[in-house]
């Protein structure tokens, strides 16, 4: 099964020998770490999840945060007594009446959705007057949950505090960023929206933070689509934030071409991004063409970059499958798919006078040259035939690992000399 | 190929004794910090060294009574196993548990003396989310293709995948599918060779390999060898031994395991062992573990390394067990 946590990667191998003193000091750890780990499962085995235990697995966890089981003793901590009880149902968005003009404290969810702070407001206060109407049991019932609410908020937030330096120091461990969205779930059914969505909103922030330390980091770039899409749901009284995200890949893409993850992203998000500015077809098509500027650009620097190929690939699919997937621009017409393949296997042509031993060029001008005749329904010709063998000789001499692969395309496509 | 194997210098030959010794270590270690840290992987770990062990033809090399009896003392009432005693149920541990009796032949312990079969694949399938049809890891919630794989992995080996909603996880793979042929850990995400793995594995095991895009996939797979011989797991990332496995096997699975060079793989994973102390590392030098030792000697079996028992490639285990298992 796959599970990288415990594995050793990039580690120098050394000589597994201790000196008697190393020994000694290993089984002092072993020591101090199991007592530590007999204590905790020793309440779990009773089910004491109290406060004294919860304060335990934060010292274990902090030497071992892979370790699954404490992070759920932790949880089952918060929610047998520290936090407050959830009843069956209940949401703090329906506790929270928002039509009542008393609760001059609640804050507005406009407060928030167009402010750039990353402060997160305190939980709503006391309210210091009772709406007129109500019975003194409601009153104190309401100062019980905004109670709650503030005690549950606080809990939570030292939660999410907790995690970033282990975050920071295991950046690839399943466990912690589990543990992360847990709480965030727990922010969603306990706090008010607007409270819930400036504590996501920051969320973002730790992402950025994590894809500048490491750029292609897939549990950051995941964390990431799920806290957005969150944001964009109606749980947090959202909307779509497809174009600062597009800008998110676009500012990822300028600190390093190199990054497919972003180009990734962006292949995900383009297809909504059009839909949601309702571009026409004229806009699509000055979309369409600013993305292939944009990387033709970046290949004419850097012809031996996957990541750079693929995205165009992505890019030329949407002039020839056009019928299965979202498109960019599903109006071109059929002269217009052809006009850009030519134009595109013209320019990649060109780059060959300065790269002549960059393998990724020659396998893109055999690709959008199949694509070509695909879109046209036809065979290759007579030229294209010969430049098709030619690139794939050009193939077989730069990349010879792969020469498998070359001699199938050459009996798939009859073109054996 | 056999031939040029044998021309191979020493530090290019498989250190088969070595590496037995350094399994059969491993449980012995307990006087190092580092073996308390990773008890929550103490059963895939046994899964990992067990099934390096069958490959390398010594199947004996560990108990086989104390192996039973370890895996079952970490199974929970639920049906589900935990990573070790006291640890919770988890599918990851869950699905190494079944792998493990499978390769010992010790379903009927789990039914005498275990919770059975049955409850195994109650837990199971109480961990699929039947709104998408994936499956999260545990009461907790996380999900991931990962999970799914295991469900998939483990309920057949049981005969219990009727238990689920193969439907469904299918759809879900599907929509976890890529422009460049691959797959994420969730629909959205790039594509990353150890989900690609776990997703068509998972299809290949629901019948349902006409899914996979076999041109445009397989020719990703093939990229991630670089000038090393070793293979990565995404574009312009390092070689990894790890990625020996996952991206073999699933070219493997699609039938184009001919589109790599198979001879340089095998140089760089043979290179990654410590032919001294046994163990195989993520790429020569570093530091070994079971992890890459399982994936790198589960690679070298599928290159057709001689001496090797044939592995494999949907449920990285002895093709002698699934035999026995699936009768196939």
């Amino acid at each position: 099964m796959a599970d990288q946590g415990g594995s050793n990667h990039g580690i120098a191998r050394t000589s597994r020998t201790r000196t008697e003193e190393q020994r000694q000091k290993d089984l002092e750890r072993i020591k101090d770490y199991r007592a530590l780990e007999d204590e905790v499962r020793h309440h779990a085995a009773k089910n004491d999840y109290s406060p004294d235990v919860f304060a335990l697995t934060s010292k274990l966890l902090r030497l071992n945060p892979e370790y699954y089981t404490v992070w759920n003793v932790r949880r089952r901590c918060l929610i047998s007594g520290l936090l407050s009880k959830l009843s069956p149902g209940s949401s703090p968005s329906k506790a929270l009446p928002t039509s009542s003009p008393t609760a001059t404290t609640t804050i507005s969810s406009a407060d928030f959705s167009s402010s750039l702070s990353t402060e997160t407001p305190p939980a709503p206060e006391f309210q210091t007057t009772g709406k007129s109407g109500t019975t003194a049991e409601e009153e104190d019932e309401e100062q019980t949950r905004q109670q709650d609410q503030q005690n549950d908020q606080q809990i939570l937030q030292k939660e999410l505090h907790f995690t970033i330096p282990l975050l920071l120091e295991s950046p690839k461990c399943y466990w912690i960023w589990s543990y992360r969205l847990w709480i965030l779930k727990q922010v969603i059914e306990r706090l008010p929206v607007p409270v819930a969505r400036n504590i996501w909103e920051e969320e973002l922030g730790l992402t950025s933070k994590m894809l500048l330390r490491d750029q292609r980091n897939f549990h950051a770039w995941g964390y990431r689509r799920h806290v957005v899409e969150q944001l964009e749901s109606p749980e947090l009284e959202g909307k779509s934030l497809v174009e600062s995200e597009f800008e998110f890949t676009t500012k990822k893409i300028s600190q390093n071409l190199s990054n497919f993850s972003a180009w990734h992203s962006r292949s995900k998000l383009i297809p909504r991004l059009l839909d949601e500015r309702n571009a026409n077809d004229e806009a699509r098509k000055a979309f369409f063409e600013e993305e292939l500027n944009k990387i033709g650009e970046a290949i004419n620097v850097g012809p031996d970059d996957q990541s750079l190929w693929y995205y165009h690939q992505f890019l030329m699919l949407n002039l020839v499958n056009s019928v299965e997937h979202p498109t960019i621009a599903p109006a071109f017409t059929q002269e217009e798919r052809v006009t850009y393949l030519r134009r595109e296997i013209e320019s990649i042509q060109e780059l060959l006078e300065d790269y002549d031993d960059a393998k990724l060029i020659y396998e893109a001008l055999f690709d959008y040259t199949l694509y070509l005749c695909q879109l046209q329904g036809r065979e290759p010709n007579e030229q294209e035939e010969k430049d098709l063998k030619g690139w794939l000789g050009n193939l077989k001499k730069l990349d010879p690992m792969r020469s498998g692969r070359w001699a199938d395309l050459e009996r798939d496509f009859g073109l054996k000399e | 190929m056999t031939q040029s194997f044998t021309s191979l210098p020493q530090e290019l030959q498989l250190a088969t004794s070595a590496h037995v010794k350094y399994i059969q270590s491993l449980d012995s270690r307990k006087d190092e910090y580092d073996y308390w840290l990773t008890e929550h992987l103490r059963l895939n770990g046994l899964y990992w060294g067990l099934t390096a062990l069958h490959l390398l033809g010594h199947p004996e090399a560990l108990p086989r009574a104390e192996t039973i009896d370890f895996v079952l003392s970490c199974q929970h009432e639920n049906g589900g196993f935990g990573a070790a005693p006291g640890h919770d149920a988890h599918m990851l541990s869950t699905v190494s548990a079944v792998q493990i009796l499978a390769m010992v032949d010790a379903f009927d312990d789990l039914e005498t003396r275990g919770r059975g079969k049955a409850q195994v694949g109650k837990y199971i399938a109480s961990l699929q989310n039947r709104q998408t049809g994936t499956f999260a890891g545990d009461e907790w919630g996380e999900e991931d293709t990962r999970f799914l794989y295991g469900a998939f992995n483990a309920l057949s080996l049981l005969g219990l995948l009727h238990l689920v909603d193969v439907d469904k996880a299918v759809d879900h793979i599907a929509a976890c599918a890529n422009f460049d042929g691959g797959y994420g850990v969730s629909p959205g995400a790039e594509s990353h060779s150890g989900q690609i793995f776990t997703c068509v594995a998972a299809l290949t095991i629901a019948g349902r390999k006409e899914l996979i895009d076999v041109d445009r996939l397989g020719r990703w797979l093939s990229e991630r060898q670089i000038a090393g011989g070793g293979l990565n797991g995404r574009p312009e990332k390092k070689e990894d031994v790890c990625y020996s496995w996952w991206v073999l096997s699933s070219l493997e699975m699609i039938g184009k395991t001919h589109w790599i060079d198979k001879e340089k793989l095998t140089s760089f994973i043979l290179s990654s062992q410590d032919t001294d102390k046994g163990g195989i590392s993520d790429r020569p030098g570093d530091m070994v573990d079971v992890w890459h030792t399982c994936f790198g000697i589960a690679g070298l079996s599928l290159l057709d390394y001689p001496g090797l028992e044939p592995v494999d490639e949907v449920y990285c285990m002895p093709k002698s067990t699934i035999k026995r298992v699936l009768g196939r």
